[in-house]
């Protein structure tokens, strides 16, 4: 029996990026306290979700589940149930082990941010039963606010700013931004945006493979937090 | 009575979970795609593992391989082979030992094996 995807009758609040980010922080900080340091990329997401959090969590047929094409996870609040799309399985697409895993940290990031607020809204209560509906769920290029929030949340648990500092500039030898005019910009697109974005993905790709994440992740993050800039500001002391 | 096939995967993923693996982790490990160790711990597969695999599984974990097999509804590989190479003693054997005691069976292994060193002593 096909289930209805999740609509969109639960608002969530308006949340600045500064409170997401450190959630994101805080949640590392637990699991540093319980196991150990993370020391170095890659975060360990998957132990995060299941031996610390104790999310069940399985790898399942959800567009068919769901009756959705673009279905990519979702999550279970009632079952504490993360599911992801099985065409991500990266035993059997290894190239797909970034969006795997930034898939994971979203959904641990409607966990964080969202179970809480719905928990308080009476008329979400059917979330909270056995076999209940998914409260939400991951579609490829969706935008809506809490897919945003979720997003924003994985991107910051996966690629926490220091430890990207400091990757950057072991990589790097220097804490300096790359401006986008340095780099090759092919002619792939009609769109100049377009193959500045691929440019800038080719480039990041030795820091993504690190994190474990996707090129498109990491340059959307060194973009962030300005390693990844359109030009270079001139130094007033240089 | 519950799905032995849930009952199977709900005390692998709670054994796996305490021995601290994740699930791609402790796939890799059994040699199996995550997918289908999802599947098997949620008792949602068709294909439900092997005696072998089950073995394997268990192995991993520390637990007692032959328990975990029956638990999975599989039978040991081993034990196909000793029924048929005595198609009538056997089941006779294993019908009359039917409904002793998990005490008294320990006892009577004892006494079969007993009897199989004093019959090599013979030989």
């Amino acid at each position: 029996m096909k289930r209805r995807i999740a609509n969109r009758k639960y608002k969530v609040p308006f949340l600045p990026e500064k409170r997401i980010e450190d959630q994101a922080q805080l949640l590392l900080d637990e699991w540093a306290e319980a196991h150990a340091p993370i020391a170095e990329p890659p975060v360990p997401i998957e132990e995060i979700l299941e031996l610390h959090l104790g999310l069940d969590f399985c790898l399942a047929d959800l567009r068919t589940e769901l009756g959705h094409p673009d279905v990519l996870g979702g999550i279970w609040f009632g079952d504490r149930l993360i599911k992801v799309d099985q065409s991500l399985d990266p035993s059997i697409q290894p190239k797909l082990l970034g969006r795997y895993r930034f898939t994971l940290a979203h959904e641990v990031g409607h966990w964080r941010l969202h179970r809480q607020h719905l928990m308080d809204d009476p008329s979400a209560r059917s979330l909270f039963e056995a076999n209940c509906e998914p409260a939400f769920v991951q579609r490829a290029g969706d935008d809506a606010p809490e897919e945003f929030q979720a997003n924003a949340f994985a991107s910051r648990a996966l690629m926490p700013q220091q430890m990207v500092y400091e990757a950057w500039a072991q990589w790097r030898g220097s804490h300096d931004p790359v401006a986008i005019a340095d780099l090759d910009v092919g002619d792939y697109h009609a769109d100049r945006q377009a193959n500045e974005q691929v440019a800038m993905e080719r480039f990041c790709k030795p820091l993504a493979r690190e994190f474990d994440v996707s090129a498109q992740a990491m340059r959307i993050r060194l973009e962030k937090i300005e390693l990844l800039v359109k030009e270079v500001q001139p130094r007033l002391f240089s | 009575m519950a799905d032995p096939r849930k009952v199977f995967g709900d005390l692998l993923r709670a054994t796996r979970i305490a021995k601290g693996y994740t699930l791609r982790k402790f796939a890799e490990m059994a040699d199996m795609s995550p997918t289908y160790l999802s599947q098997v711990e949620q008792g949602k597969t068709d294909r439900p593992p092997t005696a072998e695999r089950v073995r394997t599984m268990a192995e991993l974990l520390g637990q007692n391989a032959d328990e975990w097999t029956a638990i999975a509804g599989r039978i040991p590989d081993d034990l196909t082979d000793i029924i048929t190479g005595e198609p009538q003693a056997m089941p006779e054997l294993l019908r009359a030992a039917k409904g002793l005691t998990a005490d008294e069976l320990r006892k009577l292994t004892e006494q079969i094996r007993e009897q199989q060193k004093d019959g090599g002593k013979q030989e």
